[in-house]
């Protein structure tokens, strides 16, 4: 198990979880203090710092097609215009996610309608604003979200990816 | 406020060395193949196709669909009983007819709920519990059993055989199988003989469809690849996207997408074909409905948003268009059907504006779905329709009526036994059903009712089923239940340090005066189970082989490639353990017939119960006949269509489809029968203004029982949710996210509000089951007379805000899961 997904794992624990069952056989898995110490980049992948866009190319409802951390993934950045998980940014509200579909691979497509992700091949939807969470579908794990940091200048980077890219046996390839 | 869950960004490839498995997937009746993997932990598979045992090269980025790639939620780390640890995988099988490779979510997180006693799968039962102390403490399997064994005997010798009841699983897949239903099923009907018994679902010991076994019926007639020939598919009160996945994905969808053309051609030649068009019978607008208007495009579905209870209206509707406009099948009638009269004075004679009004859907829609499923393509080719209902029908208004109404319009229309066609249900789990015949009559004595409430039976054994949400009138039983088994609490906490004959005759004493022995068997500790004297432990899919029949009738093993924990055992073990107990102590007692009923329990493996169990199925649609393992591991994921008709060079001959050979079928009269006393108290009284559909969603499986043990899924939908039309939610004051509390007078439940469109104002839709608040608090104790089948999907509630719990709904979506 990666340190990227044992701090989400005890994330999971305290808080969205919240059951009986799961959050007790978490709580033994994972000492609170340890997990809390992990950084949220820790992770054992050499993962690029990349340049995306900066803030002012960004218009809000609508996403950027770049790649990350190679140029055959495909992610999408994203302005939300209101507070998303996991956002940065001014407004807490740009996010980045990967547009393979983690169920088998339907390239995604962004609709401001629904704030979702969409797959043409099964009709998954990701809600962009909550962390690529599974709105419906056939996917094995919600969408996985770029790490992102704002500098000074309002340069976007990418600096890692929560959750395993779809076609792929490590985010960066081998 | 992030907590949204995300797998690992790394996953191990198997090596080229790893051991390898083929088995289905334990949840829907679907049964997609998948394959497994298993090497030891400290070693891993390269990244070059030589390197690793899939021949994937994950130097690259895999294409989409490659059937390569393994998510997180495919992989684990078990630790076997010797201590050692292994990686497993277990991956889509691309080789399988069923599923191409494809997956749904529930099926595709299996490696996530393998058991690990460093995961959130701790906390499955690994040792029999014993109630001890004023707890439940462990103990060995030989106490257990022989406490069990004796208050059973003792109830039997002083109550009879009725003084036992059950509620056990009787489907296949994960925990049933024809093995484990075999060895349950001679246990209490060959050795106890009680009447007591009901179905994991239902209050009852009864077929779910027995109209259409009277019919001449058979559950499930079809194959897959006739959603992909059919001209038109049916699909009443099921929400295939969501609940048959990968045969919706897989084999409708591709229908009504053109896809299939040349394959009509092909094996259907001398007709005129177009793409398929789909008729969708559901109170609510569902995501089915959405994506198949995508696929087909709008102008070839049709969504018949029914009100609720109504359907027998509906269907006759459609069956006296199609008489009147005569669509009719009149050779296939004469041919092949009796009792033709009967029907046509009954269901014929549906007025057909009494019918809009009913079911509240427009003459101009009814007459559009006559059409679809009946007008003839031409002069000589008939329109191939495929009739298909599921727990929406199963579980509405008047189960036998309801199940009539619809196999009648089948029989009309001449679907049956031919490319295209056919009656049957989608289903729900897997089917593996063999056991001895039920002592008890039909219709089926009400066991929560009688035994349980009532007070009947003095030992209650649970197996694989959680009653106390799970059954109708759930708060009324879940009461009952507490207030019995805490009688023999009281009776065990006064004699501590007591030995077996002692705590038996507290307990019995203790059962005189109205108290319930619980015994639970299970994998987790589910709710039932806080209830119970004695939890015994099982072992679940993967830790024993079994087999099981899909939808299509496909009998495939699932094999064995994991250690169960600590000391659990397979259902089929369990129950040999404790018929073979009671038969000693018979014999000890010189009672020879009662001993020789409990005899009969001495397989050695999994495979001598599944050769046991082939007697039970002859002639039914899942007749096996002298299919071995040995076959079914050769056969693979791909397995055989029962009925077995032969062995053929060492491997069993099977059947695509039923009923293409010959079959006799009788129509069975049915009228829409209105709502019943307490169905329309409901109605009746302002207090309780909302009726309350229900039913399963995607991302979950059933009780959830795997589920709240895997992180991604419960972390979509850690409450359960109510769907509330947006002009409702204004009236209620309420918002996404607000915790709602939704009561009549049968009980009362807490839940969380989505506002969605997807119903009528006036009607919501709560998620079916949920430990964290069971929907069946809130429905009556009506049952179907004819069949003891409850009116699950359909009872009426007042709805109250409670208030709002911000910590959780932040990160939860409310994006209307009906869009696409």
């Amino acid at each position: 198990m990666s340190d990227l997904s044992r701090r989400n794992l005890f994330k999971l624990g305290a808080g969205i979880v919240g059951g009986a069952c799961a959050a007790s056989a978490l709580a033994q898995v994972e000492q609170p203090a340890e997990a809390e110490a992990r950084s949220t980049l820790a992770t054992t992948l050499p993962y690029p710092r990349t340049k995306l866009a900066n803030l002012k190319e960004l218009s809000t409802g609508k996403d950027l097609l770049r790649t990350y951390p190679d140029k055959f993934s495909p992610i999408g950045l994203l302005k939300l215009g209101r507070r998303a998980v996991n956002g940065v940014g001014p407004d807490q509200d740009i996010v980045a996610f990967s547009r393979y579909c983690p169920h088998m691979g339907g390239t995604l497509s962004y609709q401001s309608e629904t704030g979702a992700y969409h797959c043409p091949l099964h009709y998954a939807m990701f809600d962009a604003a909550k962390g690529g969470l599974i709105v419906i579908g056939q996917a094995t794990d919600n969408l996985p979200q770029l790490e992102l940091e704002v500098d000074a200048k309002g340069d976007i980077y990418a600096v890692g990816v929560k959750g395993l890219i779809y076609g792929r046996q490590a985010n960066v390839l081998a | 406020m992030s907590t949204t869950h995300h797998g690992e960004d790394r996953v191990p490839v198997p090596p080229s060395d790893a051991q390898q498995f083929t088995t289905v997937c334990s949840y829907c009746i679907v049964g997609c193949g998948y394959r497994v993997f298993k090497w030891p932990q400290g070693k891993e598979g390269g990244p070059r196709p030589h390197q690793n045992a899939l021949h994937a090269d994950f130097t690259k980025q895999q294409a989409e669909r490659s059937g390569k790639w393994i998510s997180p939620s495919m992989h684990s780390v078990v630790t076997e009983r010797d201590g050692r640890r292994y990686h497993v995988v277990v991956l889509p099988d691309s080789d399988c007819v069923v599923n191409n490779g494809n997956h749904s979510i529930r099926g595709g997180t299996h490696g996530s709920v393998l058991y690990g006693p460093d995961r959130p799968t701790a906390d499955r039962l690994s040792y029999p519990l014993m109630y001890r102390g004023g707890t439940q403490l462990p103990t060995t399997w030989e106490e257990a059993i022989e406490l069990g064994a004796h208050v059973i005997k003792a109830c039997v010798d002083t109550w009879g055989p009725d003084a036992i009841a059950m509620k056990f699983f009787d489907h296949g897949g994960g925990g049933g199988g024809f093995e484990n239903n075999w060895a349950v099923g001679k246990f209490f009907f060959t050795g106890i003989g009680t009447q007591m018994a009901s179905i994991h679902n239902r209050p009852a010991y009864n077929s779910e469809v027995f109209a259409s076994g009277d019919a001449g019926v058979a559950a499930l007639p079809a194959a897959y690849i006739d959603a992909e020939l059919a001209d038109t598919i049916v699909v009443i009160g099921a929400n295939s996207y969501e609940t048959q996945s990968i045969y919706f994905l897989e084999h409708m969808l591709p229908n009504l997408s053109g896809m299939t053309m040349a394959k009509k051609q092909r094996l259907l030649p001398g007709e005129p074909h177009q793409p398929g068009k789909m008729i969708i019978v559901d109170p609510r607008r569902t995501s089915t409905v959405a994506i198949a208007e995508s696929a087909a495009g709008k102008n070839n579905v049709l969504h018949l948003q029914i009100n609720n209870g109504t359907d027998i209206a509906l269907l006759n509707a459609l069956s006296r268009i199609v008489f009147e406009q005569g669509w009719q099948d009149q050779a296939f009638i004469a041919n092949r059907t009796d009792n033709f009269d009967a029907f046509k004075a009954k269901n014929l004679t549906q007025d057909l504006d009494d019918a809009v009004h009913i079911t509240g859907i427009a003459k101009d829609q009814l007459m559009k779905a006559a059409e679809w499923i009946a007008k003839p393509k031409t002069d000589t080719a008939r329109r191939r329709a495929m009739v298909l209902y599921e727990k929406g029908l199963i579980w509405g208004l008047k189960n036998y009526e309801n199940v009539a109404s619809v196999v009648d319009l089948a029989l009309l229309t001449g679907n049956l036994g031919k490319p295209g066609a056919g009656c049957g249900r989608l289903g729900g789990h897997q089917e593996g059903y063999s056991r001895p015949g039920y002592p008890g009559k039909r219709p089926p004595v009400n066991v929560d009712e009688v035994a349980i409430k009532g007070g009947a039976s003095k030992v209650f054994w649970v197996g694989g089923c959680n009653p106390v949400g799970g059954t109708l009138n759930a708060q009324h039983f879940r009461l009952s239940i507490a207030r019995r088994t805490a009688l023999v609490n009281e009776a065990l906490n006064q004699v501590t340090g007591a030995t077996t004959q002692e705590k038996v005759t507290a307990i019995l004493k203790a059962v005189e005066a109205g108290g319930l022995f619980l015994i639970v068997q299970d994998i987790y500790p589910i709710e039932t189970a806080k209830h119970a004297h004695l939890v015994l432990p099982a072992a679940q899919w993967g830790e024993m082989n079994l087999t099981s029949i899909n939808g299509e009738r496909r009998l495939r093993l699932y094999q064995k490639f994991m250690d169960a924990p600590g000391v659990a055992e397979p259902d089929w073990k369990i129950m040999a353990m404790m018929a073979k107990k009671i038969e000693s102590l018979y014999r000890a007692e010189g009672k020879i017939d009662m001993a020789n009923r409990f005899a009969g329990f001495d397989w050695k493996t999994d495979e001598d119960v599944f050769r046991a169990a082939a007697v039970g199925v002859k002639d039914a649609q899942e007749d096996y006949g002298e299919t071995t393992y040995a076959m079914l591991r050769t056969l693979g994921t791909n397995g055989v269509q029962t009925p077995v008709k032969e062995i053929a060079n060492g491997s069993p001959v099977g059947t695509t489809r039923l009923y293409e050979e010959g079959g006799k079928f009788t129509f069975i009269p049915a009228s829409w029968p209105g709502f019943p006393p307490q169905i329309q108290q409901l109605i009746n009284d302002p207090r309780y203004p909302f009726w309350v559909n229900n039913g399963r969603a995607n991302h979950g499986w059933q009780t959830l029982y795997d589920d709240l043990r895997k992180p991604y899924v419960i972390g979509r939908e850690p409450l359960p949710y109510v769907e509330v039309h947006p002009r409702d939610a204004e009236i209620l004051g309420i918002s996404n996210g607000d915790l709602t509390e939704l009561f009549n007078p049968y009980g009362t439940v807490t839940a969380m509000a989505v506002i969605t469109d997807a119903n009528r104002p006036g009607h919501v839709f709560m998620l079916f089951e949920h430990p964290r608040g069971w929907l069946n608090s809130l429905t009556t104790d009506y049952v179907d007379p004819a069949t003891t089948i409850p009116y699950y999907k359909g009872t009426k509630a007042g709805i109250r805000k409670v208030g709002e719990l911000p910590g959780i709904t932040d990160t939860l979506t409310f994006v209307p899961t009906n869009r696409v």
